[in-house]
């Protein structure tokens, strides 16, 4: 058990375990996540079976990586704790034992140089250490002489602030894999939809589409009503980067698309010696030219392209290269049946015609819009920010506040207890006490010089 | 006022201070660092001016696309440099650091990057926007640092010299280096990830997706953990440590370039 303990509060475990989340974090990228299985088929025939057994194909959810993270969780635990104790111990302010334990720095002669300028003149001592900022105490109890100097105690405790707010982003990040949801809401304008176990209903009162000079998407806007119980609780707009929170949701502003289903389209039709007729059809529906003649909106497709086995599909919901297939009958019979263009008007190739056939063209087409929203609740975001929050407090002490102490400890009959502690940067702490020795015997002399006169 | 104008004169600025710096490597001239260091302020300046005249024309942030991406790591590095050479004196080093930026801004200027203003996609609209990119360009700054004097470290041989001085500049390289990362870390580690996760949360509902630009900048961030913990628990000095903050600065340079040309994502439009 001790030796578990041991293995799990380790440092080496830790540069272990950072190495094995470096490597496979970087293979993670490198394939690409959660396609079909075919996909890795196909891509690494050789190499698939074993991709897909260790599920890489999702490497972040998957076992190996998962237990990589809980071991380093353990580790960061069990470390944090080990290293508390002895940071409590340091906290204590008079108490032998804590002089006792205290130091790490080895230099006997400044050391000891330091025992002797405190014995002979604690004062001077206490007023050049406060002097550089420390808080220094002085104190006779009972038969012996304390004293302490101190600076940066928060940042003795940095690194535990850091293991800690890491420790809370972790457990966060578990809290939200397990227990986040989202919800992904379509709307056209006017239409109302009830939000999966809520009670209540989103409307998109009005939906606008910003656009640059250019052509390109500046913004997308949905007015909002939020309906409960029956009545409009409140209107919102919501915008990209600006999203708002109803019922324990967060509704976001993701995209908008077009609904192709309820598209409008404008033919020409121009029979041979008429003038050319315009007619608006709406889809599936028809339109009575005349007596005899009917025109008939089948389909329509906004990005037109042929699979492999040539049946007709839309590569994309875009109107990249729209066609819709139309249907003219004379009398019953048919005249024109086939696909219209928008950006190849003269392409017949998916046309039938027979006898006087008319020329069809697509002049315009338009579908009204609907806005994408999505709903999301995720009870780990707050344990991030804590986290991460703690985790900056640490870095910021850890490395600009360091912890340095100095103690000294006289009993009568013994040597001073000198020890010395800074957590880090050792060698520039030893400078520093040196520096503050010399300038303190130096001023004696002068001050020596100084009365001798 | 022409942008273009003033950051010519600050690269010439630039390559001048760098020129001297080489040249007082193998002559030293008296007072050639106070002279350089008053250069790469008025370097600074210029550079500055010509970052705030193209704020104010676009009227969005000075980091959206590849070219001003580099112009800005540029800045910072500057930054960072002066910063470093004020506090600890960079002496033999700092030549080497204006060489990376004098390379990075040929980069930038490089005719296969667009310098036009491009307007912004919806998402990109945020003021997280300005705290996310620029801090952690600001951290990657001083990383920068870290990987130029690794750099060194690693590939200098220290001909004719005793083994006490080479001893004290090795010792000088990997304290600089240390001290670089002290900074970078902190600030990559506000700006990268934690301001990168709040304005994930506000723009697409979740802070994190392990998008490949995301997981690249999180690598980044271990290597530089490896760093700092091998050191403590292992007393990895010198050597070791020079290599794994090359690397560190290596995964930062491929989240930067590598995830945008190389993987798809969300990111990719930056
Ligand atoms: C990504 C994960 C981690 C980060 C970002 C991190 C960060 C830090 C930082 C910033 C310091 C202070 C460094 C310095 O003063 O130079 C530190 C110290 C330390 N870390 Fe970590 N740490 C991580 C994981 C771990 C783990 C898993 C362990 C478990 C063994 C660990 C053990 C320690 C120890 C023992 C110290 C020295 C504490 C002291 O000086 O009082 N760290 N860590």
């Amino acid at each position: 058990m001790a030796k578990v303990v041991r293995f799990l509060s380790s440092i080496r475990l830790a540069i272990v375990l950072l190495i094995l989340i470096i490597g496979l974090s970087i293979i993670g990228t490198l394939i690409p996540q959660g396609q079909e299985i075919d996909f890795y088929r196909q891509r690494w025939p050789s190499l698939s079976e074993e991709i897909l057994y260790l599920g890489f194909d999702h490497l972040y959810r998957s076992p190996l990586f998962l237990s990589l993270i809980f071991l380093f969780l353990l580790n960061l635990l069990a470390c944090s704790i080990k290293q508390i104790p002895a940071k409590f111990q340091r906290l204590k302010g008079l108490s032998p034992e804590a002089f006792r334990s205290g130091g790490s720095l080895k230099n006997k002669k400044l050391l000891f140089r330091l025992g002797e300028l405190l014995a002979k003149n604690p004062l001077k001592l206490k007023s050049f250490f406060q002097q550089q900022h420390y808080q220094v105490k002085v104190a006779q109890i009972e038969d012996k002489k304390y004293f302490l100097a101190r600076k940066g105690l928060t940042g003795l405790f940095g690194p535990e602030l850091v293991h800690l707010g890491l420790i809370i982003i972790i457990v966060g990040g578990l809290v939200s894999a397990l227990f986040s949801q989202r919800i992904t809401i379509a709307l056209l304008e006017g239409q109302a939809e009830r939000i999966p176990e809520k009670s209540f209903s989103l409307r998109l009162d009005k939906f606008s589409t910003e656009f640059y000079p250019d052509g390109a998407v500046k913004d997308w806007k949905s007015l909002i009503s939020v309906i409960d119980n029956g009545q409009v609780q409140f209107q919102k707009t919501v915008e990209v980067n600006h999203p708002f929170t109803y019922g324990g949701l967060k509704f976001f502003q993701m995209s908008y698309g077009l609904d192709w289903d309820q598209v409008q389209v404008e033919l020409e039709i121009k029979f041979s010696g008429s003038p050319a007729q315009y007619i608006t059809l709406k889809n599936d529906s028809y339109h009575q030219i005349d007596e005899r003649r009917l025109v008939r909106l089948l389909s329509f497709i906004p990005d037109f392209q042929l699979d492999s086995s040539g049946q007709v599909i839309s590569r994309s919901a875009e109107a990249r290269n729209p066609a819709a297939l139309v249907e003219i009958h004379q009398d019953g019979q048919p005249l024109f049946s086939g696909w219209v263009f928008y950006y190849h008007p003269d392409l017949s190739r998916f046309q039938r015609r027979i006898g006087s056939a008319p020329e069809v063209r697509l002049r315009n087409f338009s579908a009204p819009p609907f806005s994408v929203l999505e709903a999301s609740s995720d009870p780990g975001t707050n344990l991030v920010w804590v986290g991460s929050l703690l985790m900056l407090l640490g870095l910021l002490t850890s490395f600009y506040f360091p912890y340095k102490e100095l103690r000294i400890l006289i009993e009568p009959g013994r040597e001073p207890l000198v020890t010395a502690f800074s957590r880090k940067n050792r060698e520039s702490f030893i400078q520093e006490l040196e520096g503050l020795t010399e300038l303190i015997s130096n001023t004696k002399k002068i001050s020596k010089e100084i009365s001798d006169e | 006022m022409n942008e273009f104008i003033f950051l010519l004169v600050a690269f010439f600025i630039y390559f001048l201070v760098m020129v001297l710096g080489f040249i007082s490597l193998f002559k030293p001239v008296f007072r050639i660092s106070r002279v350089s260091f008053y250069l790469s302020v008025t370097g600074f300046i210029f550079h500055t001016v010509s970052l705030v005249v193209r704020t104010i024309q676009s009227g969005q942030a000075p980091f959206t696309s590849m070219y001003e991406s580099i112009n800005f790591l540029a800045w910072s590095c500057v930054l960072a440099v002066i910063i470093f050479e004020r506090k600890f004196r960079l002496e033999r080093i700092a030549p080497y650091l204006w060489l990376i930026i004098v390379a990075l801004l040929a980069l930038a200027s490089s005719p296969a990057l667009p310098k036009e203003v491009t307007p912004l996609v919806p998402a990109l609209q945020s003021y997280w926007l300005w705290l996310h990119v620029s801090v952690t360009l600001l951290g990657e700054a001083f990383l920068a640092i870290a990987f130029v004097v690794s750099l060194k470290y690693l590939l200098s041989q220290n001909k004719g010299l005793t083994e006490a001085e080479a001893r004290e500049r090795k010792e000088k390289l990997d304290l600089i280096a240390y001290r670089a990362v002290a900074v970078g870390f902190p600030l990559f580690t506000l700006g990268a990830l934690v301001f990168g996760m709040i304005w994930a949360s506000k723009a697409w509902g979740r802070y994190w997706g392990w998008d490949p630009k995301e997981v690249w900048s999180l690598i980044t961030w271990l290597f530089y953990a490896l760093y700092l913990h091998t050191r403590l628990a292992m007393g990895w000095r010198g050597k070791k440590s020079a290599l794994i903050a090359v690397l560190g600065f290596l995964a930062a340079l491929f989240t930067f370039f590598g995830v945008n040309y190389l993987l798809s994502g969300l990111h990719s439009y930056l």
